[in-house]
């Protein structure tokens, strides 16, 4: 078992990093009723640990025992029937599921499954009914129509089922939908506390850590914590005794962006722009998100490029991310924006070179 | 004029009745016109015609207009206005029009006089020369839709005197029908069953003229319009023997009617084995004959002799338009010429009939002018592949100078903006007439595009890209719109195809220099599909590893964080279904992959 998943606070007092949360969390779940709750922040940050800490702590061990499922939906829409395949998680008291990834039939999905929930409540140890918690991810991603039945829904099912929804930005997430959830930040842990979480792995694993070494982890970890703790069992598989020193190796995803950035800055001609596509399709077949590859590609190519360039590059990036968005296939915009970026870049260096 | 017609119920021979009673009608009193009854003589002998229902309404008509003359009018503008032309509303012109002497036949006079000797020496010969061996007396008459096939047969019929006996495949049984007739104790006989039992009773019998009113003397053909179609190779290989059983031995001449599927495409089976089956049945001693579609030129005869049979003003452009536009299909082009001439003449009708002194002349020739504009609404579709359409938008063939004199108020566009002129239809009727739906046709030119933008030009390439970015946000509004207005749905997609096609006509503003290209299936199509493949992969392995840790992890998670990890702490067990690889081996692959395709891409050059 990989050190993320071996060392997860599976209870909220387990907690190291947001520490000040669990306690509220614990606080707010012993009065056994709780609100919806909407989690968010920057990936790695301990959302989904918390999350998963909470339903240990309000449904007890049973939490952990979930099974997967995945289910076909039959769900009727006035004319005509849609078939949806979705995975989703369950135990006996709580559903966890990705309603985006059924793409832009999400919202008949989140509208059924709450209404089925609804409908079989548990009852509790003391003949009380109890209420059923489904836990949605990626809400940030759900399309608009979706959000608003979610609303609806919300309301009209409160009384048998809670939510506890979970994205990055909340800024996705429309304003109804948030005013009716308890808002909860998790921030990205500083980098002390990364290397606290890393030195507390090394005591429990019996690892010699330099001096040094733990923060240069967390430095290049960019305060993602999931990320700390995977490159520290790569450098413990690399190379044992740790030498402060010593190299943390970079995702290969990464170093094959940083492969592209290098072949757009030696050629800029339609034949390198195809084979850039190549590449490009090559990342997205490993289910690297567009977004993460055109951010990536601007990381990349801003530290070769000249200054006067940077802030050109940028805007057109931010662009072609935008449409990206709007848009449905990813790699038109972004090779649109390996092109603008060849063509200014072309004509920055006839300018300058003649 | 205005008296009851007697429906005559003439044998076929008698062609000149039809034109001599038309011209003596009058156009200024269509009252006294009623052809309601006028039946067409040639049509005569079909039995399908409702002559006598004809007859019993127009006489109804005729009392009424005793009755009440002061309707008459009105009678004549609006119910009867089509009386006023000589035509009854509920015939169609092709079969009201259609050929009653050689003359009359747009069919090529050679052919038409091949397929006539053809005829006569087998019903003019004496018994024992029919008997020669080697001497069959099947005629097999093909060609495309609407070329005049059975027209000829018709016509020839009548002129050398002879019966005509049409087979007619029978309608097909409905289901319905089916079941109410096998509770009734009828077996289904189906319908490859009944040709065949027909055959073989005119191969052993002749066809027996009790049903021909025992006009015994007269000779017969045989007419199989239509052959059964066949579903299956075995159902095929029964026709085709029955076929050929018939070619051996039949004594009836016999005219076997096939349609060709225009240039068929020979992926197209159905077409393929009816090629297959003509070379059998000549190889079994069948002769052929083979009828090119008409030519321009009787068409445009032939319309100008219906307008002028049925008074209808059709300027010479109109008739030309119409001709060009049928593509030698003269059932089709006078279909159009009756649809033509219908609109504008009934608002003249009815202005008079208003009897507002209304310019009629003026109106009409405002809706020639019209639909002049639309003249494509004549017009078979024209198709096109896909590939040919791709191969205009991509190769973005222009004028080499811009021809179109600027005139002083048009709008002018910058030098750097401004293109030659095309050498093509507008694009978005090329897209049309390719069927294209636009997300595909935006794939394909996306995958494609950058084969033909000129090394040298990258803004180009940019401008195509975005382009097509643009294109794919329409695309994906109209998805998202699509469950509640399909309409505007509709509005999207063409809009996007649209953008899609003219920006990469625009943007490619220098092209590579022509040479062929293989087109390619859009690469992401498969990239898609083992994405989605993949990411359902690793969910499920992320979940087997992590010991059913009770949480989904976000799969952009796994596949930048996870997995790299995996791959270095060498977690993978041997036993894991990993389509792609690792990384890095892929990677090597995938440039080794370029390479070759590139070479095989130069390899590929060949006129286009």
């Amino acid at each position: 078992m990989l050190w993320v998943d071996k060392y997860r606070p599976k209870t909220l007092a387990q907690v190291i990093v947001h520490e000040d949360i669990a306690q509220n969390l614990t606080k707010l779940v012993t009065e056994q009723d709780c609100p919806h709750l909407l989690f968010y922040g920057p990936s790695g940050s301990g959302k989904k640990t918390l999350i998963m800490a909470l339903l240990r702590q309000i449904f007890g061990p049973s939490a952990e025992k979930v099974k997967v499922e995945n289910r076909n939906w039959k769900i009727d829409a006035g004319s005509r029937t849609i078939d949806l395949e979705l995975t989703t998680l369950a135990s006996t008291n709580h559903v966890e599921l990705s309603p985006s990834d059924v793409g832009f039939q999400d919202r008949y999905i989140v509208q059924e499954i709450i209404k089925e929930m609804a409908k079989n409540r548990p009852i509790d140890t003391k003949g009380k009914k109890g209420f059923k918690v489904l836990v949605l991810n990626e809400v940030d991603k759900l399309s608009r129509e979706a959000q608003h039945s979610l609303r609806r829904t919300m309301e009209k099912y409160s009384a048998s089922c809670r939510l506890i929804l979970c994205c990055n930005s909340s800024s996705k997430v429309t304003e109804a939908i948030r005013s009716r959830c308890l808002n909860i930040r998790i921030n990205a842990p500083s980098a002390e506390q990364i290397v606290k979480v890393l030195e507390f792995i090394g005591k429990k694993e019996g690892l010699q850590i330099p001096s040094g070494f733990a923060a240069r982890i967390a430095e290049k970890s960019n305060r993602n914590l999931r990320r700390a703790i995977l490159s520290f069992e790569t450098c413990r598989v690399q190379q044992y005794p740790f030498t402060s020193n010593q190299a943390i190796p970079p995702m290969d995803w990464e170093e094959y962006i940083s492969e592209i950035a290098t072949d757009i800055m030696k050629e800029q001609s339609p034949k390198r722009l195809f084979q850039v596509r190549g590449k490009v399709y090559e990342l997205l077949i490993n289910c690297i998100p567009p977004e993460i590859v055109l951010k990536r590609l601007l990381h990349e190519l801003l530290k070769k490029l000249d200054a006067e360039l940077k802030h050109e590059v940028c805007h057109w990036a931010a662009y072609y991310e935008h449409r990206m968005r709007l848009g449905q296939k990813a790699i038109f915009h972004i090779e649109a924006f390996v092109a603008k970026f060849m063509s200014i870049y072309k004509a920055f260096l006839i300018a300058t070179f003649g | 004029m205005g008296k009851r017609n007697t429906i005559v119920i003439s044998s076929s021979d008698d062609e000149d009745y039809e034109p001599s009673s038309r011209l003596t009608r009058s156009y200024q009193k269509p009252k006294s016109t009623s052809s309601l009854t006028r039946t067409n003589p040639s049509r005569a002998k079909k039995p399908r015609l409702p002559g006598s229902r004809l007859t019993k309404q127009s006489s109804n008509v005729d009392e009424m207009r005793l009755a009440f003359r002061d309707f008459d009018e009105v009678l004549n503008g609006v119910k009867v206005s089509a009386g006023s032309r000589r035509s009854n509303p509920k015939e169609l012109w092709v079969d009201k029009h259609k050929p009653s002497s050689l003359e009359e036949l747009a069919v090529n006079k050679k052919k038409v006089e091949e397929v006539k000797s053809w005829f006569e020496e087998r019903l003019m010969a004496p018994k024992y020369l029919q008997d020669e061996v080697g001497r069959s007396s099947v005629l097999i008459l093909s060609g495309q839709a609407g070329v005049g096939k059975s027209a000829t047969v018709q016509v020839i019929a009548s002129k050398i005197g002879a019966q005509l006996c049409e087979w007619n495949t029978p309608t097909p049984t409905i289901w319905q029908e089916h079941v109410h007739n096998s509770s009734a104790g009828m077996n289904y006989t189906s319908k490859l069953d009944e040709f065949e039992n027909f055959v073989e009773r005119v191969r052993k019998y002749g066809l027996i003229s009790s049903s021909l009113n025992g006009n015994s003397k007269s000779s017969i053909i045989l007419v199989i319009d239509d052959l059964p179609v066949t579903n299956g190779r075995s159902a095929f290989e029964r026709l085709q023997r029955c076929l050929i059983q018939l070619v051996r031995s039949t004594r009836v001449p016999t005219a076997i009617l096939a349609t060709d599927c225009g240039n068929a495409d020979s992926s197209d089976l159905t077409a393929r084995w009816l090629e297959e089956l003509q070379l059998t049945l000549e190889s079994a001693g069948a002769s052929k004959v083979a009828f090119n579609p008409i030519t321009n030129n009787s068409i445009k005869k032939t319309l100008s002799r219906i307008c002028r049979q049925e008074l209808c003003n059709v300027a010479a452009e109109e008739i030309d338009l119409i001709a060009r536009a049928s593509g030698g299909d003269i059932r089709h082009a006078i279909t159009s010429l009756q649809l033509f001439c219908l609109k504008p003449n009934v608002e003249l009708d009815l202005s008079s009939s208003n009897s507002t002194p209304s310019c009629p002349k003026e109106n009409a020739n405002l809706l020639n002018e019209f639909s002049g504009g639309f003249s494509s609404q004549y017009g078979r579709d024209e198709t096109l592949t896909l590939f040919h359409a791709l191969g205009k938008f991509l190769h973005n063939k222009r004028d080499t100078e811009n021809v179109v004199a600027l005139d002083q108020n048009a709008f002018r566009v910058g030098e750097k903006f401004s293109r030659l002129p095309f050498k093509m239809d507008s694009p978005e009727k090329i897209l049309c007439q390719a069927h294209g739906q636009s997300r595909p046709i935006t794939d394909f030119l996306h995958e494609n595009v950058l084969d033909f933008v000129s090394d040298e030009a990258m803004d180009d390439a940019w401008a195509v890209a975005s382009y097509l970015g643009d294109a794919d946000m329409l695309l994906a509004t109209s998805r998202r719109t699509l469950n509640r207005h399909s309409e505007i749905g509709n509005v999207l997609q063409s809009a996007a195809a649209s953008v899609a096609v003219r920006g990469v006509l625009y943007g490619n503003f220098h092209p590579s220099p022509s040479r062929w290209h293989a087109i390619r299936k859009p690469k992401l199509w498969q990239i898609e599909q083992s994405s989605s493949h993949n990411q359902n992969e690793m969910l499920r392995q992320r979940f087997m590893e992590d010991g059913g840790s009770s949480s989904f992890s976000e799969v952009s998670v796994i596949a930048t964080e996870y997995r790299p990890v995996l791959k270095w702490v060498g977690y993978r067990k041997a036993g894991d279904v990993e389509t792609h690889g690792s990384e890095d081996e892929s990677l090597k692959g995938m440039s080794i992959d370029e390479e070759e395709s590139e070479i095989s891409d130069d390899d590929d050059i060949e006129d286009w």
